[in-house]
């Protein structure tokens, strides 16, 4: 639990999002860290031209990063369910309705990225469930 | 001869208002008028599906008009020196004209979000004209959808806003379709559903008119879809508590834009909320 999403699913999920025919296409101006927050776990995502150069567990106070999502882990395996109930199936829909998941930073950078931050959010439930 | 649509598209120039609007209208079928109103932002284009089914059109003229600033209807003369913004009173007058110009008698009106607003706004005030109405993600009070990132120099509003009503649609509905309703609100104008949504979320409560609602004179279906989160099941469900006699039902598995995400899946919900509103013959 404590390791969640783990190591082998943020593996799977980079593989994903830098072989998306969809990112090849709208990714080319996303390029910024942002952040993922799975309870007490903080990943710093690194993006350039649409593909994850780098993901860093436990960024240290020189990681940067423009913005971020979090929440708790019950909501992220809620989000990350094949069968996602409803107001947890869409980011957007939780910036809405679900108060535990929340948008950090600066949310002009996020919505700048809108429709590819979009994608890269949508593919977090195609790479499956996390082990954890 | 091509495999055309029976779709038909005609454009009239009325006043609204005091002012001149050329106003897009499409239409298909015979029979009843049913007056169909589309989502913030979009444009007629959503009700291609509804203007394709012979169930429907057997018994219905169906007609659906893109609201000014929208789709094919132009912005009225010295557009640029305002900012557009749909109030309740605004979109009332712009239904009233086109409905008056069009001379239709007894209306059955369908409306989708907040077109599915509105329709409650209109039962309440025009109920002896109106043969009834099907709202379609009906919410009598609907805060929280405005934001200043909707119209922003710094942020492509296409693809926001586009992107931020994508995951209305429900995620069990075909993605074929919920990519085009995405292309529709990417085509929206600058500051158009800003605009739409100022009236959906900032100026609207009829949580009192509704009440005004006689379902024996004007009757009322509703039907909200489960992924809804806009306007959210138990928000159509706190209207319909609000209308006596009023017919509601939950769409399983449904989203926010029935009549474009999954028209398969709307049909038999739609079929059986217009027999409510005008019984077939046994």
């Amino acid at each position: 639990m404590n390791d969640y999403p783990g190591a082998s699913w943020l593996a799977r999920y980079r593989e994903q999002v830098n072989g998306d025919p969809e990112l090849d296409v709208i990714g080319e101006w996303f390029n910024a860290t942002f952040t993922l927050t799975f309870g007490e776990r903080r990943y710093a995502v690194t993006i350039a031209k649409g593909k994850i150069a780098d993901i860093v567990a436990s960024p240290r106070l020189d990681g940067r990063a423009a913005f971020g999502f979090a929440a708790p882990v019950e909501v992220w395996k809620k989000f990350l369910s094949p069968d996602p109930p409803p107001l947890y199936h869409d980011f957007f829909a939780m910036l809405m309705r679900v108060p535990e998941f929340r948008l950090e930073g600066d949310s002009l950078v996020a919505m700048q990225n809108a429709r590819a931050l979009h994608r890269l959010m949508n593919i977090m439930r195609e790479t499956g469930m996390p082990d954890a | 001869m091509p495999e055309f649509e029976p779709i038909t598209g005609r454009y009239i120039t009325i006043d609204i208002a005091g002012e001149w609007h050329r106003i897009f209208i499409e239409e298909a079928g015979r029979g009843l008028p049913l007056f169909c109103l589309h989502t913030a932002g979009n444009d007629s284009r959503q009700f291609r599906h509804l203007m394709n089914d012979g169930a429907i059109t057997g018994r219905f003229r169906v007609i659906a008009f893109d609201m000014p600033y929208h789709g094919r209807s132009t912005p009225p003369d010295r557009w640029w020196l305002k900012k557009f913004r749909l109030t309740t009173e605004s979109y009332i007058a712009i239904i009233r004209a086109v409905w008056l110009a069009l001379g239709l008698e007894r209306p059955t009106l369908l409306g989708c979000s907040m077109g599915g607003a509105i329709v409650l706004e209109l039962a309440a005030r025009y109920q002896d004209e109106l043969a009834g109405i099907v709202g379609l993600e009906s919410s009598a009070y609907a805060p929280g959808r405005y934001n200043d990132f909707l119209h922003h120099p710094a942020i492509h509003g296409g693809e926001l806003c586009a992107s931020y009503t994508y995951g209305l649609n429900s995620p069990y509905s075909p993605e074929v379709n919920r990519r085009e309703n995405w292309w529709y609100y990417a085509q929206s104008g600058p500051g158009v559903y800003q605009g739409d949504v100022y009236f959906y979320s900032v100026d609207w409560d009829a949580r009192e008119d509704v009440k005004k609602i006689d379902t024996a004179r004007c009757k009322v279906a509703l039907l909200t879809g489960e992924y809804d989160y806009s306007c959210t099941p138990a928000m159509t469900e706190a209207v319909a508590a609000a209308i006596p006699g009023s017919r509601y039902r939950l769409m399983k598995g449904m989203g926010h834009f029935p009549m474009i995400e999954n028209y398969p899946g709307f049909r038999p919900y739609l079929l059986d909320a217009l027999d409510h509103i005008a019984p077939q013959p046994m």
